[in-house]
C-alpha cells in the first residue's frame, strides 16, 4: 500500500458519494500525516477520509468500518459501524463527554462514550443508531465504545422489538450483561449513595450488586427473582459485581435454585492466616464485621458491645493449586473439638488471650488432609462442610501396583 | 477469569526426602528483585514451597546473637534438613516447643546451598511446623507417591521436566519408580 493507492482509493469513495474531490489537495494530506507526522498509512487514510467526508458533506465512508457488525462480535481496537437501540443514559462523569449509556442489538450491549468535542447530535433512549465509525477500546476492564469527531450517527426510524439475551451468572464477563436472577442477600449499605447492595443469585452462581442513589431506582425485594437487562458488569480486584443503575429490571414469576455451585476440593491445610479462631463481631445488624482488637468496626466504630465467633481462614493445598477456604463456627468447632462456650471461657482466663485459642486451633488442623465441600465466591472457597481423610488400604495397593506393576 | 493482579499462592510440593536430597538445579522466575525462586525436582517440577510429613528425630539450637534451630525429619526415604531462624520467629518457636521424637507437618521453601568444594545442600527453611498423628504421615505418604508417580509419567513432556532430565538424566523415571515403590511398602496395611 502507498500514498497513490490510498489517494485513489479516497477519491473513488468520495466520487461514488456524488463529491468531486482534488486527487493532489487528498495526496498533499496523506504525505504531510505520513512523512511530517509520522502517522501511519492506515491512520491517515482514515483521518483523511473523515475530514473529507466532512467537508464535501457525505457520510457512510469510514474506511474498513463500514461494514455493519453484531454488537456481541467488536472488540477492543477496532474500528466499527453498529446498529442499535440506546437501553440505558447514565450521567456523564466529566463535562468532556457529553454522553455516556448502553446501546443494544440483538446480539449484545455495549457501554458508550460521546465526547463533547465530537458535536454529534444527542441520543435519545429508546431509539435505534446507526453509529459509524466509532472506535472500542477498553474502559475498566470492559470494552467501550467511544463516539468522537469523526463518527456519524444516524437516527432509524425502526423499531425493531429487542429481547436481551440473558447471561448465567457464572458466565458474565466486565461491560454488560442481562440476567435473571434471585435476590439471595439485602446487605446493610456503608455509603450515603448507595441505596442498596447485596447478592443475587441464579443456578449457575451468585454476584454482588449494587444500586446507586437515583430519582427512579427502585429496591429489589428480597427472595424475589427479577430480570434484570443491561447491568453494568464491574471488575474489582479480579471480582465482578453489578451495578443496575443502567438496568431495567422486572420482578419475575417463578423460583430460581440458586446454585451454589459446590465444589469438592482435597489437600492438606498448610496454612492458617492470622483472623482465625476466635474473633469479634460487630453487633449492629447486618454488619457482622470482623472488630479490630480495639473493638473498632470500619463502619461503625467502637463497638463494646460486640459477639465473640469462630472461624478458620487457611489453605489448602493437593500439591498443584493453593486454594483459600473459609469455615464457618460449627466447622472450625468440630475439626478443633473446641467450642465456642470454651474459646471464650479460655480467652478470657488465658494470659495470651484469643491467641491463645489461634495457636490450639492451628496446632489441631495444620498439616492435616481434609476433604472441604463448599461454593467458591470472591477467589475463597466458603466451606459447608469439612471430613478429615481417613488412610485407606485399598489406595496403598492401586499405588503399589502402578508402581510395580510398570517395567522398571 | 483471572485478572493480573490477582495473588496466587505457590502450591506446596509433595517430594521424598531421596529426591529433595539429590535437588541441584535453581531458577529465578523474572529478573525482578521479588521475583520468585524456584527449584527443579529431579522428576520435573518447579517448587517454591514444599509440604513434608515425617518423623523429627533431633532438633539443635544453634547460634549464640542469631539463634537459629536445625532439625532432621525423616521419612520412608532418607533425611530432609530443615532449619528455622529469625526471619520465622512463629516457625523457630514452634520447633523450640517440639520435643523429638514426634511426627510432624512441615511447610517451607527449599533452600539450595553450594559449599566451596561444590557440594550442593539441600534444606527446608520452615514456614511452620506442627505435630501430627501416624495416619496423617501415612496419608503423606500415600499423597507424595502419587505425585511422584504423576510426575514421572509426564517426565519429558513439559518444560520442566526436560529440564530435569538435561540436568538430572534420563534414568530419573527408573529410579524413582523403585524410591516410591520402597517408600509405600513401609506404610503398614
Amino acid at each position: 500500500m502507498n500514498i497513490s493507492e490510498v489517494t485513489e482509493r479516497i477519491s473513488r469513495k468520495l466520487e461514488a458519494k456524488g463529491a468531486q474531490p482534488d486527487r493532489q489537495k487528498i495526496e498533499s494530506r496523506l504525505r504531510r500525516l505520513v512523512e511530517e507526522f509520522g502517522v501511519n498509512l492506515a491512520e491517515a487514510e482514515r483521518s483523511v477520509t473523515a475530514d473529507l467526508a466532512r467537508e464535501y458533506k457525505v457520510s457512510g465512508l469510514g474506511n474498513t468500518s463500514t461494514e455493519l457488525r453484531p454488537i456481541s462480535e467488536i472488540t477492543p481496537g477496532e474500528w466499527v459501524t453498529i446498529e442499535g437501540k440506546v437501553v440505558a443514559l447514565t450521567p456523564p462523569l466529566s463535562p468532556s463527554i457529553a454522553q455516556s449509556g448502553i446501546i443494544a442489538d440483538s446480539s449484545g450491549a455495549i457501554r458508550f462514550v460521546t465526547w463533547t468535542r465530537s458535536n454529534v447530535p444527542p441520543m435519545e433512549f429508546g431509539h435505534w443508531y446507526r453509529i459509524e465509525s466509532a472506535v472500542v477500546d477498553v474502559y475498566r476492564g470492559a470494552p467501550n465504545l467511544k463516539i468522537h469527531s469523526g463518527t456519524t450517527i444516524s437516527r432509524l426510524e425502526e423499531d425493531a422489538p429487542l429481547l436481551p439475551s440473558i447471561t448465567p451468572i457464572a458466565d458474565l464477563k466486565p461491560g454488560v450483561g442481562s440476567v435473571r436472577a434471585k435476590v439471595i442477600q439485602d446487605w446493610e449499605v456503608t455509603n450515603d449513595r448507595m441505596l442498596q447492595t447485596g447478592l443475587l443469585g441464579d443456578e449457575s452462581g451468585i454476584i454482588k450488586f449494587v444500586i446507586w442513589k437515583d430519582e427512579d431506582k427502585e429496591n429489589l425485594e428480597p427472595d424475589t427473582v427479577y430480570n434484570i437487562y443491561y447491568a453494568t458488569v464491574d471488575e474489582y480486584n479480579g471480582r465482578l459485581s453489578l451495578v443496575l443503575n443502567t438496568a431495567m429490571y422486572i420482578a419475575d414469576e417463578g423460583d430460581i435454585e440458586v446454585g451454589r455451585n459446590e465444589t469438592e476440593s482435597r489437600g492438606a491445610l498448610v496454612h492458617v492466616a492470622q483472623g482465625s479462631g476466635l474473633i469479634k463481631r460487630c453487633p449492629v445488624e447486618g454488619c457482622n464485621r470482623t472488630l479490630s482488637r480495639q473493638n473498632y468496626c470500619p463502619v461503625h466504630e467502637i463497638q463494646p458491645n460486640f459477639r465473640y465467633d469462630l472461624r478458620i481462614k487457611a489453605v489448602l493445598d493437593d500439591g498443584n493449586r493453593a486454594r483459600n477456604v473459609l469455615m464457618q463456627r460449627e466447622i472450625v468447632e468440630k475439626l478443633a473439638s473446641i467450642t465456642l462456650e470454651e474459646a471464650i471461657q479460655i480467652a478470657e482466663t488465658n494470659p495470651l488471650g484469643m491467641d491463645e485459642i489461634f495457636y490450639r486451633i492451628g496446632n489441631a488442623v495444620l498439616g492435616r488432609y481434609y476433604t472441604c465441600n463448599g461454593s467458591e465466591f470472591g477467589g475463597r472457597l466458603l466451606v459447608n462442610s469439612c471430613t478429615p481423610i481417613r488412610f485407606d488400604p485399598g489406595e496403598l495397593a492401586a499405588l503399589l501396583n502402578r508402581a510395580g506393576g510398570e517395567p522398571a | 477469569m483471572r485478572s493480573q493482579t490477582t495473588f496466587e499462592r505457590e502450591p506446596a510440593r509433595r517430594v521424598f526426602a531421596a529426591e529433595f536430597r539429590e535437588t541441584r538445579y535453581q531458577f529465578k522466575d523474572g529478573d525482578d528483585e521479588k521475583s520468585p525462586t524456584y527449584v527443579i525436582f529431579p522428576t520435573g517440577i518447579r517448587s517454591n514451597r514444599v509440604f513434608i510429613v515425617g518423623t523429627l528425630t533431633e532438633k539443635q539450637r544453634q547460634g549464640d546473637q542469631n539463634v537459629f534451630y536445625r532439625g532432621r525429619v525423616v521419612d520412608p526415604t532418607g533425611t530432609f534438613f530443615i532449619m528455622a531462624g529469625s526471619y520465622q520467629p512463629e516457625a523457630m518457636q514452634q520447633l523450640a516447643r517440639i520435643e523429638p521424637p514426634a511426627f510432624v507437618a512441615v511447610v517451607g521453601k527449599p533452600n539450595l546451598f553450594t559449599t566451596q568444594d561444590g557440594n550442593c545442600l539441600v534444606s527446608v527453611r520452615t514456614e511452620s511446623i506442627t505435630v501430627v498423628d501416624r495416619e496423617t504421615r501415612d496419608l503423606w505418604v500415600l499423597d507424595t507417591a502419587r505425585s511422584t508417580l504423576d510426575r514421572l509419567d509426564a517426565f519429558g513432556t513439559t518444560d520442566d521436566s526436560r529440564k530435569a532430565m538435561e540436568e538430572y538424566g534420563t534414568q530419573v523415571p527408573h529410579i524413582y519408580r523403585k524410591i516410591v515403590y520402597d517408600a509405600l511398602t513401609q506404610v503398614q496395611m
